[in-house]
């Protein structure tokens, strides 16, 4: 969406350091990547790569085109995705399926969540819970989230809606079983 | 499961979402400090490539504009333009007469060359009061210069009077003659053209000499075979044409053909020069002109290339895309 001249002004002038915004946007790249990869020591291994790419990549963003947190949460998707792909990649390759499932007791998606919703939570795919976590845990806006994903906003309600009904259905399951 | 329960489900995953583990924190926290610097942006970078051409193209048709409408350093010289040599002021119309008549002959141009035949072409065109006095004059000049009169066309009516003659006058009293048509009347137009003929006489003359020692000797044998008797028909004949071909030559070099054509009417209005102003404003829009071509050029032959590379790109941007998508819905 553009801006006008007076609010790109405005941005320009709170560009902070890096590490004011690194510091800022941790904890949501690190959830992000959390739910996207469904494994804690993942999630850590992308969030630290991610910075280190944000970091060589400092000097090319732009506030006045995105937010320092979009802009993140963009590196920290184009990471996973790398990953993703390697992973698959290493799994042709090997033919052998080694599920990065974390085989603790402990809820992955947050300390204190209950079994069952994490247990939902993580039968969802990579889409749809990186849905889920852009628009409800970190609460973007349907714009912010179509910006990260590089999608329409309507795409975004729709696999909003596709994943947080599978996320209802398996967790009416999970009561039922 | 009721609407409201699942609402608490959504709020429960907010509110015991995960943070960072201090390892993490402490490594993101030892990244060195980086600055932000002014950077190349794509954007700002293609409007100052535009301005830049765009200031390019614009002072190039400012600079073509002024140094077109400078006055320029090397005058054409023109045969005898009649005009630009009148008088300026009332008391030298005399002297003026005879820059005129000077003027061929002042740019080193001689003619009737005594040591080289040349074919020479005057074309005048003059201004007379009375056609009729001064066409008998141009007549009378050249019989007396010992030339004749090769066509004459006379024609009058109220409005105007025009006389064209075509005349050959010997090349030896060509500048007698040009002297003698100037003083009758305001010359207009003038050119003259100057033609060696001398080098095709001498290859002529080369044949010639050529052909006749054949003859020679071969009148020289008692008794000719068949083969030789028709060589030296052959050189005969030869002899005969090139004899015409300089002959001819000849005649073209003896005379001076004249194209002297009268007439009472004043010639045309000289056109007012475009003032400097105006010659800055032509040459910069001929310059801009050209420029808008060259783009438009540019334009049709990069154009469908940066389409088809603008779909391409929408293309696999859009491909990469369903692709992520899919290698996130196989990903458990």
């Amino acid at each position: 969406m553009p801006t006008s001249w007076p609010t790109r002004r405005r941005a320009v002038r709170e560009q902070r350091s890096f590490a004011d915004v690194a510091e800022e946007h941790l904890d949501d790249v690190y959830r992000y990547l959390l739910y996207m990869t469904g494994n804690p020591h993942t999630a850590e291994d992308l969030a630290a790569e991610t910075f280190e790419r944000a970091l060589r990549r400092w000097r090319r963003f732009d506030p006045r085109r995105a937010s320092a947190r979009t802009w993140l949460c963009q590196l920290a998707r184009s990471t996973a995705l790398d990953h993703f792909r390697a992973e698959q990649r290493r799994r042709r390759r090997e033919d052998t399926y080694h599920a990065e499932a974390v085989d603790s007791e402990e809820p992955v998606f947050g300390e204190g969540l209950s079994p069952a919703i994490d247990a939902a939570v993580r039968s969802l795919s990579a889409a749809e819970r990186e849905v889920v976590v852009l628009r409800v845990v970190l609460e973007l806006d349907g714009e912010t989230t179509a910006s990260v994903l590089g999608i329409r906003p309507t795409a975004v309600s729709t696999r909003l809606s596709r994943a947080l009904q599978k996320l209802e259905e398996r967790m009416v399951s999970d009561v039922r079983g | 499961m009721s609407e409201a329960s699942f609402d608490m489900v959504l709020q429960e995953l907010r509110d015991t979402a995960p943070s960072a583990p201090e390892r993490l924190r402490d490594h993101v926290a030892a990244l060195p400090a980086a600055r932000s610097r002014r950077s190349l942006r794509l954007r700002p970078a293609l409007a100052v490539a535009i301005a830049l051409v765009l200031s390019v193209g614009l002072g190039a048709a400012i600079i073509g504009g002024i140094t077109g409408s400078e006055p320029k350093k090397s005058v054409v010289v023109r045969l005898a333009p009649a005009q630009q040599a009148q008088p300026s002021t009332p008391e030298s119309p005399f002297k003026a007469q005879r820059d005129v008549r000077r003027a061929p002959f002042e740019l080193g141009l001689t003619l009737g060359s005594s040591s080289r035949l040349q074919r020479q072409d005057v074309s005048m065109r003059l201004r007379v009061e009375n056609l009729s006095r001064a066409t008998q004059s141009a007549v009378r000049h050249t019989l007396r210069l010992g030339g004749y009169v090769a066509s004459a066309n006379y024609g009058t009516n109220e409005a105007r009077g025009d006389s064209l003659l075509q005349l050959r006058v010997p090349v030896a009293n060509v500048q007698k003659a040009i002297a003698r048509f100037t003083d009758l009347g305001t010359i207009q137009a003038q050119r003259i053209s100057v033609v060696d003929l001398q080098a095709g006489v001498d290859r002529i003359n080369r044949r010639l000499a050529a052909q006749l020692n054949v003859i020679e000797t071969l009148e020289a044998k008692s008794e000719l075979t068949a083969a030789e008797r028709a060589r030296l028909e052959a050189a005969r004949r030869t002899v005969r044409q090139l004899a015409r071909g300089r002959t001819s030559l000849e005649r073209q070099g003896a005379y001076a053909r004249f194209s002297l054509q009268l007439t009472t009417q004043k010639a045309a209005e000289k056109q007012e020069a475009p003032g400097r102003f105006d010659k800055f404003w032509g040459d910069a829009g001929d310059i801009l002109g050209k420029e808008a071509i060259g783009v438009l050029y540019a334009l049709v032959i990069v154009g469908p290339f940066a389409i088809l590379a603008a779909l391409a790109l929408f293309g696999e941007r859009a491909r990469r895309r369903r692709a992520d998508h899919r290698l996130l819905e196989e990903t458990g």
